[in-house]
């Protein structure tokens, strides 16, 4: 046998031309796997969405000034587009991935890993979801749609819903392994942070809702491609199988991270301990698991059955429209008594997560009217209402938990003025929105899809009802500028050149505040002792308690 | 001169005793956690199986209400024959128990064992797919013409898409212990492969009881 051996400089020379090399640019953008460069494309793409939310928000709110006059500046065709446009992006482009890509970035910290589970995953839940929302849209423009008129444009839109949904889902899998099984030693799940636990209960309970939509998305497509057409019914048929997401209670299910968000906010800046820490971890699993609605889907019926709804006003749906209530007034309890011992420092990750609060009750409890037959409020704008004011409270916390954790994210934090602004309009425009749109829903004003001439000439209170939408219009278009201003602060924290704020600008009280900002590949260098919800809490006010014994 | 050495390196690594060293500066073993990969695939497989249970669920409320209304489910044309979907049944029930041999062996380093496990369970949900492919063949239902037919076949096809997945995953994993990827003290991927392979048959079991049994 003969062995041979190239020279050490021929070695060394080999060496160094497979060194890997490191990309750049468009292809290190492409074939990142780190969860926090996921994390930002995903929050930057929902806040391009937003701008569609908001244009076709602005345009169904116009249509309604003037209700006796129908096709105010759409045609009655292209206004249903522009509906199911609006509420579809506002949910899957907008609220949906924007919580997601905040918790890709943040869970992982939380939870003192180095990274997201499955991060390859990840990064293709993103492009998948990317490419699922940029073909949906063409599909719009294609005349497709829930009302379009193209089959083929219909069919685009379909099975671009359908990635967007598994895209959606896979990121779901992803940050929800995350919690359960890359945990920092000496982290159990009861020590678990607030927001991590919202997104584990959120990721199943969305796991548990998202593919039964799918689901149905591809007998949609069967059917519409291959079959009859007669289990889509006539035009709207198809959104009629998309409906119930927006409707109590699978709505809920999106606005579980909001609690989370709002949970660790409150006692950074109240500058304590939140009280009963395992008594939220509880009530935001109870608020998951009353909010998995996938057993209420509308439109179940096919072939023309005049019993289109029979899951309404039965006892399991009106029990647990009133239930939810329950653990979202023990959350605010528990942050009230929180606020209340505490020394509040007022700055925007607060305001945020106020106005989120408010807003959350306000349509968890707006559900308990909606429940009670007698007052007709189904299909209404009071369902609208309801909606706007669910999805707004869950935009408004995903902006808080930017604002909070913009540093993690991009280095610097949102410029404070704006981003207090922002904080302040948003809540003020969606009561304003939703509140006169709900008390028209309240006077018999159809929701718009269902908005025919009969309908409207049933509303009593014709002139009432315009007045009312008058207001709520400017409601919305206060609710885009806040959006947009959102979207400017966002991009402000993005391209300062100022110095950072440090690694622990607010002081926080668990694990992500515990390496830079933004954190190095890998996260932590090392992690203090966790013993239990707020590390760093625990080591602050023991190191506190050290000094004023030594001093004594 | 070696003496000195072997004592100096005994006393940097807390060597013990010959040929065991404790590296007492070492930080302690991380506590077992869940796995990453069977976690991720749980949930994984439950969303698959949500997605068709859910089709499912709107099968038996379609039927209930056709049943109602009309007095009739199928077309009178339409059968549905029990034959392949018991035998599908019986092919996904045998292939659990070849399945939890793929781990067995594997956890137990018998490599071979685990491949041939792997190779005999895919063989029996090839068996199943052929089982379902003949049912399409013998039923008599054509999407375009019945309305009945665009949901038998949405199901039974979004069930026999989650086979060919768990196949899949069997097959990479059946591989992956093949070329020494997995061990017995790294069965994790194996686990998970049959972990989706289960639910798959679990899912099936409602599929069968609602299309071929109650019909």
């Amino acid at each position: 046998m003969t062995v041979t051996e190239a020279p050490r400089d021929v070695l060394d020379a080999a060496a160094v031309d497979t060194e890997p090399v490191s990309p750049t640019g468009l292809a290190a953008l492409v074939g990142s796997g780190d969860p926090r460069s996921i994390g930002k494309l995903y929050v930057g793409t929902s806040l391009l969405f937003l701008l569609v939310a908001g244009v076709t928000g602005v345009l169904v709110g116009f249509e309604q000034v003037d209700i006796d006059q129908p096709d105010n500046i759409l045609a009655s065709d292209v206004l249903a587009q522009v509906v199911t446009l609006h509420s579809i992006s506002a949910l899957f482009l907008v609220v949906l991935p924007l919580l997601l890509g905040l918790a890709l970035a943040v869970v992982p910290l939380q939870v003192g890993a180095s990274t997201v589970a499955f991060p390859r995953a990840a990064a293709a839940s993103y492009w998948g979801f990317l490419v699922g929302a940029g073909l949906m849209l063409a599909g719009y423009v294609a005349n497709g749609g829930p009302y379009g008129g193209e089959v083929e444009g219909v069919g685009l839109f379909v099975a671009a819903f359908v990635l967007l949904l598994v895209a959606l889902s896979t990121a779901a899998v992803c940050v929800a392994t995350t919690v359960i099984a890359l945990r920092a030693p000496g982290l159990s799940l009861r020590n678990t942070p607030l927001f991590s636990w919202s997104m584990l209960v959120a990721g199943t309970i969305w796991l548990l809702t998202l593919p039964v939509l799918a689901g149905v998305m591809v007998l949609a497509y069967v059917d519409l491609e291959y079959g009859t057409a007669e289990f889509l019914g006539g035009p709207g048929g198809l959104y009629n199988r998309i409906v119930w997401v927006f409707w109590q209670p699978a709505v809920y299910a999106f606005a579980i991270p909001a609690l989370g968000i709002i949970a660790d906010i409150v006692p950074v800046f109240a500058q304590r301990r939140l009280k009963r820490h395992g008594g939220a971890m509880f009530l935001i699993g109870a608020f998951g698991v009353l909010s998995f609605g996938a057993w209420a889907q509308v439109g179940l019926s096919a072939f023309d059955s005049p019993d289109t709804r029979p899951w309404l006003f039965e006892l399991p749906w009106i029990a647990v429209s009133v239930a939810i209530v329950l653990p979202v007034l023990g959350l605010l309890g528990l942050w009230s008594s929180t606020l209340a011992a505490g020394k509040v420092r007022m700055a925007s990750p607060l305001l945020f997560s106020l106005g989120a609060g408010a807003m959350l009750l306000v349509g968890v409890a707006a559900g308990i009217a909606t429940s009670i037959e007698d007052l007709d409020l189904v299909l209404t704008t009071w369902q609208s209402a309801q909606t706007y004011l669910v999805l707004l409270a869950a935009l408004t916390a995903g902006f808080g938990g930017l604002a909070f954790w913009a540093p993690k994210l991009y280095g610097n934090l949102l410029p404070e003025n704006t981003a207090r602004l922002v904080a302040t309009l948003l809540p003020i425009g969606a009561f304003v929105l939703a509140v006169p749109y709900g008390i028209a829903g309240f006077l018999d004003q159809p929701r718009l899809l269902d908005a025919t001439e009969t309908a409207i000439a049933e509303i009593d209170e014709g002139g009432t009802v315009e007045t009312l939408n008058r207001v709520s219009f400017v409601g919305g278009a206060v609710v885009v500028a806040a959006g947009v201003l959102g979207i400017l602060a966002v991009l402000g924290a993005r391209a300062s050149r100022r110095q950072g704020p440090g690694d622990d600008p607010w002081s926080g009280h668990t694990l992500e505040w515990a390496t830079s900002s933004p954190p190095p590949v890998g996260n932590f260098a090392t992690l203090p002792e966790i013993t239990s919800e707020a590390p760093l809490y625990d080591a602050r006010h023991g190191a506190l308690r050290d000094t004023t014994e030594a001093s004594a | 001169m070696a003496d000195t050495t072997a004592a100096a390196a005994a006393t940097s690594t807390g060597t013990t005793e010959p040929g065991l060293e404790v590296f007492t500066g070492a930080p302690a073993p991380e506590p077992t956690r869940p796995r990453v990969l069977l976690v991720g695939t749980a949930f994984a497989a439950g969303a698959a199986a949500v997605a068709v249970c859910g089709l499912v669920a709107l099968y038996a409320q379609v039927r209930t209400q056709s049943l109602a209304s009309e007095g009739s489910w199928l077309p009178e044309e339409t059968v549905i024959p029990l034959t392949p979907g018991n035998f599908g049944l019986l092919s996904l029930s045998m292939s659990l128990i070849t399945a939890a041999w793929a781990v067995y062996a594997l956890r137990n380093d018998d490599r071979i064992h685990a491949w041939l496990a792997v190779a005999v369970t895919i063989v029996f949900g090839l068996s199943f797919v052929t089982d379902t492919a003949y049912l399409w063949q013998q039923s008599g239902l054509v999407v375009g013409e019945q309305p009945q037919a665009v949901l038998i076949y949405t199901i039974t096809g979004a069930h026999v898409a989650m086979a060919a997945v768990g196949m899949l995953y069997l097959l990479v994993m059946g591989f992956r212990s093949l070329g020494g990827q997995l061990t017995g003290r790294a069965a994790e991927g194996m686990e998970a492969a049959a972990l989706f392979w289960y639910v798959t048959v679990a899912v099936y079991a409602v599929v069968w009881y609602t299309i071929y049994v109650t019909k």
